[in-house]
């Protein structure tokens, strides 16, 4: 409140300000009342004046108009030909933190700092101010440079001692992690985001609390202070805009979700592919702070090179600046920035960019004056020029929006600053010489500068039969100076020529080796016109889902009625395998299985099925495609984070293992820690936002893991526990800690007194998920390889009173089926991987077939992108260990595994009711000698065959014709490269890998 | 108490720990009338075949055998050469993770003078696992570094790693530099920095070849005088049967970059070279067969390097370099966690002919191919007189993962099939049947 008052009183008080300081010498005290006459005034979007007057007076924008009468007391300033807009807000400027800012009451993590205020940091030095006035910016909206919770951004004035206008605009967060290498919790973008969730219970908790104690001081223990906590608390109290910076759509939605799941006043800086789930996006109306950063062009000169690009980053480059057209299309604010330029003057020309691809102008003006204004709680005062606002003005020697045209000065609170001469000398050209009574030519061109040096001129002196080089050459404002070999035009020795230049005429002396004197006079010859600008377009490309390659450009086919019509099927249910057999689907369901249906001629899909065998969609229990983010390590247990806040339906493994049968899967996270995270159970939806990909009736469950990986075996690591001792105590302490969590939370529920007087208990997410656990809600999914530990586990959950789950790789699964089988847990494993460390030298391929044959339900996994293409044939597998029977094998990829995620009642196998999720294979799905041909999801299909090869087609047409306008555009205009679209590592498994993979270009 | 004796019994032959090498063909063997995969012929159905000494006599319609002749009846039953591994790290590592137990990285970047196979284990548990499949010769690598040493064919039997070495050595290994220019926010090199790296990494292949060349011709005057002599270098002394082009290089090069490079290099100095990996190869297959260099193609199963690369091209690698006629053979994975599973070698041909090529070409892919390019052709590979008797018996194609091995031969000695995972498999069979619970 405090620092809104200071704000505020500075606002008020305005220059007077200055005088709380006392003054050095004498007092300094300019006029401060101005009249500009003349200029174009383009006082709002939309709307402008011409030769219009603007009176200033201390500071404030006192009346403007084209007949106004100029107050007696007004110096005026003649802004003939020039163009006056309000001043610009630069809407994303970091700054870096300079104060150590170690105090007792801040929050545990060291990425929570929403207590503190960029302001206080704000101190510019000249070569920023600098490079902002040039662009026109009066204005910034500054923010913290790091953590997840950063602070609070401000809204400044850009002078050397900036002026506060909001001292606190929003709270602005941030998706950081330090990686596998960092000291702190979160590694991870899954434990970023759980973080962030945490914490803004915590806000809440911790103001409750608060309030407790300060009602009942005799009742309760003091807490600690948290000023992190005080700081997001009152923000949202105050509905502050919580400001999400995102890197790429997908962490567009994922701050959405947050915003909110927390209600929260939604604002993003933006990353330029919001275009790519622009429905999704807009839904809930962000502001959107809009870098204008656009990609590199892409280096594809070198065929062989241009394999490095993938393709949506070559269409991306295309699309890139239309994005906010498109945001604007859909009516969503947007503010710009020069945050990520390299070069700030890029600037200019980005936005003359879009401007010609479609943008109209007016909107970018208001993007760069009056939404940020508005948006940062300034709309009264920053933003147009209008009586009563502030004297923020941008004078430029023509239009803003043709970059050639120079801002010449800047107003600010009623202050000019000149940025640049009013009137540029311009030497450029070809000049007549009359000199001597002889006619020269003489011809100054710029030679640009490489590398970062300023241009130079340089120039060609001529007479009809000699041309000359000049040797030295000298500008200072009006007056040049050069040097020439003078004995070719009839003088003597080597020249020296003084000239001055106005405007189209030059005049001056020349002065030879013998000291003689000749008057000279120049008058600059007529151009010709240069030529029109070739205008950017705007990108004609169809958009697909998702982008990158296999994309749908249009829904994918869903007949109400599909008729499979005289097929063998491989049910996986009590019918066991069916020849010659009918299945009708209806609306996404499995309607009828019959030896014979028929159906109205035009009615249905029909699909022919001689020679055919279908299965039931293949069920992978334990995958880590789609997943942006797989281990959080930083902690033994993590149950807080969850694989759905990271998905990635993007990932091009989801079209492959569409092409292997799968349709569904178990997004488990990774096996750093004894309790990881929560797991997300998707259908291979491809093309679909994150979200639809979530098995929405599937339960919830959690990764948990024992052995090598969670006690660091086989990498650095002093994170406890480093024994399988360790790990039991881990798993045993995390279950009595949520066991008392429970019971204090119960005690407090039905205890009215309590509810009144006391603090409540705080709600822990990590708690919570435990306590699913406990009360049979979430499954548990539990890596392990050992005998001991598998034995372990199963002790501590009948202990506790729960059923594992699965335990998945359970390699040693073998040597105690009985155990397994009688906890009523299932054995998810992979089937022949071993000897790559040591916990796994017992490991063997008739694994699955001997639980199997001991009663345990089994399945087989892939933990692969690379094996969740052909489920089927690792399923053929316990056919040559153990001699199971083909239907039998068959079913470990598809009902077992949908019952080990408790999925069964749905998917899994092919009965009436069920979800067409369904497989067509050319032959007997368990020969290697077999293929895919169709897959289908909710009577929908997502793959076949043909489609893949049309897209395929499609795409590398595509391809070549994005290289072709690549090759045929030169760019001056640097950017950044964009980031791949989910290409990941290649089949990983035994989940150890680490995030930011995700990052890499091709895998080597 | 007689079934306790059975399992005593199984489990002195099955728990030797170590599979016992086989013992030298004493007598000769006919197999009559099985399905043979000549590989260098047609599929013949219904013959006969004969070996003594260890090596294939005769294969015909109807063989009489001599008296001391064992006739052993395989209606029905496949016979092939026995499978190649092309490269591996076979018996150079026991288990990936355990340092101790790893020995196919030296130190350093230059070591053309390491063998692999005096590091080579025969009493490994992975050699067992791996022939069970039908694998009964696999050459072995180093693979560290830019040049990692030289490489050995082993035969999956025997004592010492002297009785288990066919052939040595086969190739001289390097890494081929990656050409990749990085860009994006982390990469602090320039461009031009970038390229001048990539530039010296080659250059220093090529002065290696220099100066293997000078060593080579200093050593080879003999009239010099004793202070003149040249001083032993065994690393350039290593390189000479490579340099000269009595042996192969083998280079492991899977960008297409990479590969035209590696081509370019091997066709400047006149060197036998043949690229392994080749994960893209398939885009340079105009300049493999224009050059004769041949592919162990690796990463057939795997996904594709680049998502707007067909779904499928690593299974249709096979075929599209086959018709475009570039000599390759089909290996698995090195290094970890592949080790384990080079058993898996079939099924990787078994896709690729899933996806286009006959079946017949799939098996030579993985026998006679690599015997080939591993210039052993003329001793293993087919089914030939006058050949190993290296193969092995099964019940269906052996490219199917339901066939399984009966028997196998190497150089006519009868391998013993167990492992160190039938063992196991064995040994809790057998508490399932004392708990009552599992009926077999």
């Amino acid at each position: 409140m405090i620092q809104v008052l200071i704000s505020l009183l500075i606002l008020i008080s305005g220059f007077l300000f200055a005088q709380i300081e006392p003054v050095s010498d004498l007092h300094s005290n300019p006029s401060r009342v101005w009249a500009l006459t003349n200029g174009m005034v383009h006082n709002e979007p939309g709307r402008f004046l011409k030769k219009a007057t603007i009176i200033l007076r201390d500071g404030k924008i006192m009346s403007l108009g084209r007949y106004i009468k100029i107050p007696e007391d007004a110096y005026e300033i003649d802004l003939e030909g020039a163009h006056v807009y309000a001043g610009f807000i630069e809407s994303w400027l970091e700054v870096k933190k300079t104060q150590k800012d170690k105090v007792a009451q801040e929050h545990w993590n060291g990425k929570i700092r929403s207590e503190y205020q960029v302001l206080d940091d704000f101190k510019p030095d000249d070569t920023l101010l600098k490079s902002l006035h040039a662009l026109g910016f009066t204005n910034a909206h500054i923010v913290p440079e790091s953590g997840i919770f950063r602070g609070q951004s401000a809204l400044v004035s850009l002078e050397k001692s900036p002026v506060s206008f909001n001292a606190s605009v929003s709270q602005v967060l941030n998706f950081e992690y330090s990686g596998w290498s960092g000291k702190e919790y979160p590694y991870s973008l899954l434990g970023a985001i759980a973080l962030m969730r945490q914490t803004f219970y915590d806000a809440k908790w911790y103001e409750e609390a608060q309030e407790k104690w300060n009602t009942y001081p005799e009742e309760n223990e003091p807490i600690k202070a948290n000023l992190s906590l005080a700081s997001l608390a009152k923000s949202r109290q105050a509905k502050k805009p919580f400001t999400f910076m995102t890197r790429d759509e997908h962490y567009s939605l994922r701050a959405l979700k947050i915003l909110n799941e927390f209600n929260l006043n939604p604002w993003l800086l933006g990353n330029g592919f919001e275009y790519r789930r622009l429905k999704e996006i807009t839904e809930m109306k962000p502001f959107i702070i809009h870098p204008l950063d656009f990609p590199a062009q892409p280096k594809v000169l070198d065929p062989n090179r241009a394999l490095q690009y993938s393709t949506e980053q070559l269409k991306h480059w295309d699309l890139a600046k239309d994005n906010i057209t498109r945001l604007n299309e859909t009516g969503i604010h947007v503010a710009f920035s020069t945050h990520g330029l390299k070069k700030k003057p890029e600037f200019r020309q980005n936005l003359q960019s879009i401007i010609d691809r479609g943008l109209h102008e007016d909107k970018a003006l208001a993007s760069l004056t009056t939404i940020p204004a508005e948006k940062m709680g300034l709309e009264n005062s920053l933003g147009k020029i209008s009586p009563g606002f502030t004297a923020n003005l941008v004078i430029v020697d023509g239009e803003y929006f043709d970059p050639k045209s120079r801002v010449v000065s800047l107003w600010i609170r009623g202050n000019e600053h000149k940025i640049a001469p009013r009137y540029l000398h311009n030497f450029k050209g070809k000049w007549s010489v009359s000199l001597n009574d002889s006619t020269f030519t003489l011809d100054f061109s710029i030679l640009k500068g490489k590398g970062g040096k300023p241009e130079k001129l340089k120039g060609i002196f001529s007479s009809k039969a000699h041309s000359e080089k000049l040797i030295q050459m000298d500008i200072f404002e009006s007056n040049i100076s050069f040097s020439l070999n003078g004995v070719p035009f009839g003088f003597d020795g080597i020249v020296t020529i003084k000239g001055d230049l106005k405007k189209d005429q030059l005049s001056g002396i020349l002065l030879d080796a013998s000291g003689k004197n000749f008057d000279w006079q120049a008058s600059r010859k007529k151009e010709k016109a240069p030529k029109p600008r070739k205008k950017d377009k705007a990108s004609v490309l169809a958009l697909a889902y998702p982008e990158g390659a296999y994309g749908f450009t249009t829904d994918p086919e869903k007949p109400n009625a599909i008729l499979i019509d005289d097929a063998t099927i491989w049910t996986s249910g009590p019918d066991g395998i069916l020849e010659e057999y009918d299945i009708l689907i209806e609306n996404g369901i499995i309607k009828k299985m019959a030896p014979d249906i028929r159906v109205p001629k035009g009615s249905a899909w029909i699909i022919n099925g001689l020679g055919k065998h279908i299965t039931p969609g293949l069920i992978d229990a334990h995958n880590h495609s789609a997943a942006a983010s797989i281990n959080e390590g930083a902690q033994s247990v993590t149950a807080e984070v969850r694989m759905s806040d990271v998905l990635d339906g993007d990932d091009i493994a989801l079209f492959r293992e569409l092409a292997g049968g799968l349709t569904t899967a178990n997004i488990l996270h990774g096996s750093a820690n004894p309790i990881g995270g929560q797991n997300a159970v998707i259908k291979l939806r491809w093309g679909k936002a994150p979200d639809e990909l979530i098995f929405s009736d599937a339960p919830q469950g959690i990764k948990f893991a024992l052995g090598e990986n969670v006690k660091q075996a086989n990498w650095e690591g002093s994170r406890y526990p480093q024994t399988r001792m360790g790990v039991e105590q881990v798993i045993r302490d995390a279950f009595l800690a949520a066991v008392a969590y429970k019971e204090r939370q119960v005690n407090y529920e039905k205890n009215a007194r309590l509810q009144r007087v006391k603090i409540p208990p705080r709600y822990d997410l990590e708690m919570e998920a435990l306590l699913e656990i406990l009360e049979g809600k979430r499954l548990v999914h539990c890596h392990s390889y050992r005998q001991d530990e598998i034995m372990m586990l199963i002790e501590i959950a009948d202990e506790f009173g729960f059923t594992i789950a699965t335990f998945q790789h359970v390699l040693e699964g073998y040597k105690i089926a009985e155990k397994i089988r009688d906890h009523g847990a299932g054995a998810s494993t992979f089937t022949d991987w071993w000897a790559y460390k040591f916990e796994v030298y017992d490991a063997i391929p008739h694994n699955a077939t001997l639980m199997a044959k001991n009663g345990v339900n089994v399945s087989v996994n892939s933990d692969s992108d690379e094996l969740a293409r052909r489920m089927n044939l690792e399923a053929t597998k316990a056919i040559k260990y153990g001699n199971l029977s083909e239907e039998e094998a068959l079913k470990l990829v598809t009902i077992n595994p949908a019952q080990q995620l408790k999925i069964d009642k749905w998917v899994g196998s092919l009965e009436e009711g069920k979800d067409a999720d369904f497989v067509v294979w050319d032959g007997p799905p368990l020969s290697v000698f077999t293929q895919c041909e169709q897959t289908w999801i909710d009577g929908t299909l997502y793959y076949s065959l043909e489609m893949a090869k049309a897209m395929e087609a499609r795409d590398q047409a595509l391809r070549s014709s994005l290289i072709q306008k690549i090759l045929s555009t030169s760019s001056k205009v640097d950017g950044k490269l964009s980031v791949p679209n989910g290409e990941k590592h290649q089949g990983h498994f035994d989940c150890s890998v680490s995030d930011e993979v995700r990052f890499l270009e091709v895998n080597e | 108490m007689k079934r306790l004796l059975q399992i005593l019994l199984l489990t002195t032959i099955i728990f030797a720990n170590d599979q016992i090498p086989g013992s030298i063909q004493k007598h000769p063997i006919l197999l009559k009338g099985g399905i043979l995969h000549t590989i260098s012929g047609d599929v013949l159905r219904g013959y006969d075949l004969l070996f003594a000494n260890g090596k294939i006599i005769r294969i015909d319609e109807e063989i009489i055998p001599s008296p001391e002749t064992e006739v052993i009846d395989i209606y029905n039953t496949h016979v092939t050469p026995g499978f190649i591994v092309p490269v591996s790290q076979l018996g150079l590592v026991e288990i990936g993770q355990v340092k101790q137990s790893r020995d196919f990285a030296e130190i350093g970047k230059f070591n053309p003078n390491v063998r692999a196979n005096v590091s080579y284990n025969p009493d490994s548990e992975i050699i067992p696992v791996t022939r069970s499949n039908g694998i009964l010769l696999a050459n072995v690598a180093p693979s560290s570094g830019r040049i990692s040493g030289q490489s050995s064919l082993m035969m999956l039997d025997g004592w010492t790693w002297k009785d288990a070495t066919m052939l040595h050595p086969t190739a001289l290994h390097i890494n081929w530099p990656n050409m990749r220019i990085r860009t994006g926010k982390k990469v602090k090199e320039k461009e031009k920095v970038q390229k001048e790296k990539i530039q010296k990494e080659i250059q220093a292949l090529d002065d290696w070849v220099r100066n293997v060349k000078a060593y080579e011709q200093r050593i080879s005057v003999h009239l010099l005088k004793s202070d003149e002599k040249q001083i032993p270098d065994i690393r350039l002394a290593s390189m000479i049967p490579f340099i000269n082009g009595e042996k192969p290089i083998f280079i492991r090069a899977n960008e297409i970059r990479q590969i035209k490079s590696a081509i370019r290099w091997g066709n400047k100095h006149h060197l036998d070279i043949v690229i392994v990996g080749g994960r893209d190869a398939w885009r340079a297959s105009e300049l493999l067969v224009k050059f004769d260099v041949p592919v162990i193609l690796q990463n057939v199963l795997s996904t594709p390097m680049r998502r707007f690369e067909p779904i499928h091209l690593p299974y249709e690698m096979p075929k599209i370099l086959s018709d475009a006629g570039v000599q390759f053979c089909i290996a698995p994975k090195t290094g970890y966690p592949h080790n384990g599973n080079i058993r898996n070698l079939p099924y990787e041909a078994a896709m690729a002919v899933r996806h286009g090529l006959p079946k017949e070409e799939g098996l030579r892919a993985i026998t006679l191919s690599a015997a080939e390019i591993l210039g052993v052709a003329d001793k293993i590979g087919s089914l030939e007189p006058g050949k190993d008797a290296t193969f092995f018996l099964s019940n269906r194609n052996p490219l199917e993962i339901t066939s399984s091995v009966s028997k196998a031969f190497i150089q006519g000695r009868e391998i013993d099939l167990g492992d160190r995972q039938k063992s196991l498999y064995e040994k809790y069979k057998e508490k399932y049947r004392q708990l009552g619970k599992l009926e077999q």
